[in-house]
């Protein structure tokens, strides 16, 4: 078989299997992992009124993978009345955010202003990020939409991390680190993750060491959130489709040994 | 059909012709999108910056002191002239120092000691014996001798650092996993696309 | 002087920065706070010299007449369309503008990026090989966490995606945190010699 003719077989294989298993609709009940279970929680206890950052931390080349968590968190907070302050480390992230954060506070008649902001994006996030711990308002002067932020009534009692609970950071890269080992190493800013699946193990660590409090990853964590929240989005949807995949490349893996040792033991190599 | 949902599909489908081969509709899209990142980035660095913290403050608050930051930026652009290039530096200094001065504790608290700190676990918890201690243990240890080069792997160390290949191994194995995880995720968000939004195929 | 002004900036806003950590004095307040927004300023002007060579390059690319002359067009009007659209209708929601990110932007990036679900397919079929001990533990750690991640694996045994939260808890993630502090020694290393000019890679080797 030619190189070429096999790379089609695998791509043709790959789109049908996504595809047909994407038509098919099966409720899956997917179990929490303990690291999703515990972001659910938090948020869930958290007082009326709390406020929390949600930081959109990604490119939009992440899009499908992670908007379904940062929905169902989003929604999570908005249904248990949290102050949502949104705001991006990431140039992309910003229009991202502040289109996710509207269309979610619209679900629940939530008001700009005073129940949730779109401080919008700043650059160099190191500098961001410590920023932020001596004064939210000196980094963000303005919000997205070009409003002084010291009067909004959301602002209002709100200048540093003192004031805020927890830090959720929406990242399809290492930006949730910064968040760790700078708003929380020097000024004790709780953080959490909504992360792509690519990036758990890289997390695992800080998880480990308690330097983040939670993660939650991926597709198959957005589809856990929403059987939690009892709310089915993009992560429900995905599930069979992921499982698909999964056995596809499983089979790959097999086929690809099983002519591996078959060659070698006729002596042609791999 | 929604004028927005259409361009998304047309230009979605030009993306994916790649991987029948590289085309002349790909690489349209590709520079297309390659010139709206550039565009868009642009307007948010804009606005968010050089309005938001410096000419609206400088002009408007009177806070003369940003003047400084200014002139270091337009030093930046001294790039395009050889015999200036050598004054881009001076903001790259600044930028560099203080990303070093900042880093420093960082590293060694959050990164270093906190981490270090972590993999001291308890042998024994509750009176029952805790597997995962000696494992962490003996994982950290091991990768650890295995990037350490300034003894010859040899003997106890040999044996030590062929251990610790094998938790990277574990590591990168997982990544694997969890990276075509990501992989197939991002795909079937596409597919979502196409099927329901697009293509109406799904309700 | 073309090196030693950027080494003594280098010196001194390192110091600064290191020093303020350890200290709540209101003047070392304003000074880092001042720092932190300067360095904001300056990163943005970066971004602009990006696009200024981007610009540059396309133009003398298009000067030239070579053959990727008309995607080169293409870029450069997408390029000064955002800006356009952004200086007609703001950057609000319902803004071309946004629509723009939404109906372009963000879906070709993300096909772009699901480009790779195919290669790592392929590379799954031909580079995933149980060749020796190191690759097989790779190879059989790959395949638990692939199994043990979707919801088929909690129907065939609740061990299964168990095993998986192991593996990654424990000795994968200890491999991880070896790195990690490897990395952080690393860095502090490299940053104290940035700091005291021994490292001047940025100075273009001077």
């Amino acid at each position: 078989m030619d190189r070429l003719r096999t790379r089609w077989i695998i791509f043709s294989g790959l789109a049908i299997v996504v595809i047909v298993s994407y038509l098919i609709t099966i409720k899956f009940k997917t179990a929490p992992s303990p690291a999703t279970l515990k972001a659910y929680k938090y948020l869930d206890t958290l007082p009326e009124k709390s406020v929390v950052i949600f930081s959109f931390d990604h490119e939009a080349s992440s899009l499908p993978e992670i908007q379904p968590i940062a929905l169902a968190m989003l929604r999570h907070a908005f249904k248990n009345d949290l102050k949502i302050v949104g705001l991006s480390l990431f140039a992309e992230g910003t229009a991202i955010g502040y289109d996710l954060l509207s269309k979610t506070a619209r679900e629940y008649d939530r008001q700009y202003g005073s129940d949730y902001i779109f401080l919008g994006f700043k650059p160099q996030y190191i500098s961001a990020i410590l920023g932020m711990g001596e004064s939210i308002k000196r980094v963000f002067p303005e919000d997205y939409l070009g409003n002084m932020t010291d009067t909004m009534p959301i602002m209002l009692g709100i200048d540093s991390y003192d004031n805020i609970e927890m830090v959720v950071s929406i990242a399809d890269g290492d930006r949730t680190v910064q968040w760790v080992e700078y708003a929380g190493a020097r000024y004790n800013q709780k953080v959490m993750a909504g992360l792509t699946a690519a990036m758990i193990t890289s997390y695992d660590p800080y998880l480990s060491s308690e330097q983040l409090y939670a993660v939650v990853g991926g597709l198959r964590g957005a589809a856990e959130y929403e059987n939690l929240l009892d709310k089915r989005g993009g992560g429900s949807r995905g599930m069979l489709a992921q499982s698909a995949a999964h056995l596809y490349i499983l089979a790959l893996v097999i086929v690809g040994n099983i002519i591996y040792f078959r060659n070698r033991r006729r002596g042609g190599g791999g | 059909m929604d004028i927005g949902i259409l361009v998304a599909g047309i230009l979605t489908l030009a993306v994916f012709s790649f991987l029948y081969k590289d085309n002349p509709v790909y690489k349209a899209a590709e520079s297309w999108l390659i010139g709206l990142s550039v565009g868009y980035a642009l307007v948010i660095f804009w606005q968010t910056t050089i309005i938001d913290l410096l000419l609206v403050p400088l002009f408007s608050e009177g806070r003369l002191i940003l003047i400084i930051p200014f002139l270091l930026g337009l030093m930046m652009f001294s790039r395009f002239s050889k015999k200036t290039s050598w004054l881009s530096r001076i903001p790259i200094a600044l930028m560099i120092g203080a990303g070093a001065g900042v880093a420093i504790p960082a590293m060694l608290y959050a990164r270093t000691l906190k981490q270090m700190s972590a993999s001291v676990m308890p042998i024994i918890e509750n009176g029952s014996l805790n597997i995962e201690a000696p494992v962490v243990a003996l994982g950290v240890i091991s990768t650890l001798a295995y990037f350490y080069f300034s003894r010859e792997h040899k003997g106890v160390m040999g044996s030590t650092a062929r251990l610790g290949t094998y938790f990277l191994m574990i590591f990168f194995g997982a990544t694997f996993g969890y990276t075509v995880m990501s992989r197939m995720s991002t795909f079937i968000g596409r597919v979502d696309f196409l099927l329901t939004d697009f293509l109406h195929l799904i309700k | 002087m073309r090196t030693k002004i950027p080494l003594v900036v280098c010196l001194a806003f390192g110091v600064i920065m290191f020093a303020q950590y350890f200290s709540n004095h209101t003047i070392a307040r304003a000074v880092y706070n001042n720092i932190l927004e300067w360095w904001q300023i300056i990163f943005a002007f970066t971004l602009f010299v990006g696009v200024a060579a981007f610009i540059k390059n396309n133009l003398k690319s298009i000067s030239r007449g070579k053959k990727d002359t008309p995607y080169k067009i293409v870029s450069l009007i997408g390029l000064a369309l955002m800006p356009l659209l952004a200086i007609i209708g703001g950057t609000r929601i319902g803004s071309p503008f946004l629509w723009s990110f939404e109906n372009m932007l963000a879906p070709m990036q993300a096909t772009v990026f699901s480009l790779l679900a195919f290669f790592v397919a392929s590379a799954s079929f031909r580079g995933f090989r149980a060749r020796t001990v190191s690759a097989t533990i790779l190879l059989l750690t790959a395949l638990i966490v692939l199994i043990g991640r979707i919801p088929l694996a909690e129907m065939i045994s609740e061990s299964l995606p168990k095993t998986t939260f192991w593996i990654q808890s424990y000795p994968s993630m200890a491999a991880r945190r070896a790195i990690l502090i490897g990395i952080g020694l690393g860095s502090m290393t490299t940053a104290l010699r940035v700091i005291l000019g021994i490292e001047r890679t940025y100075l273009r080797g001077e």
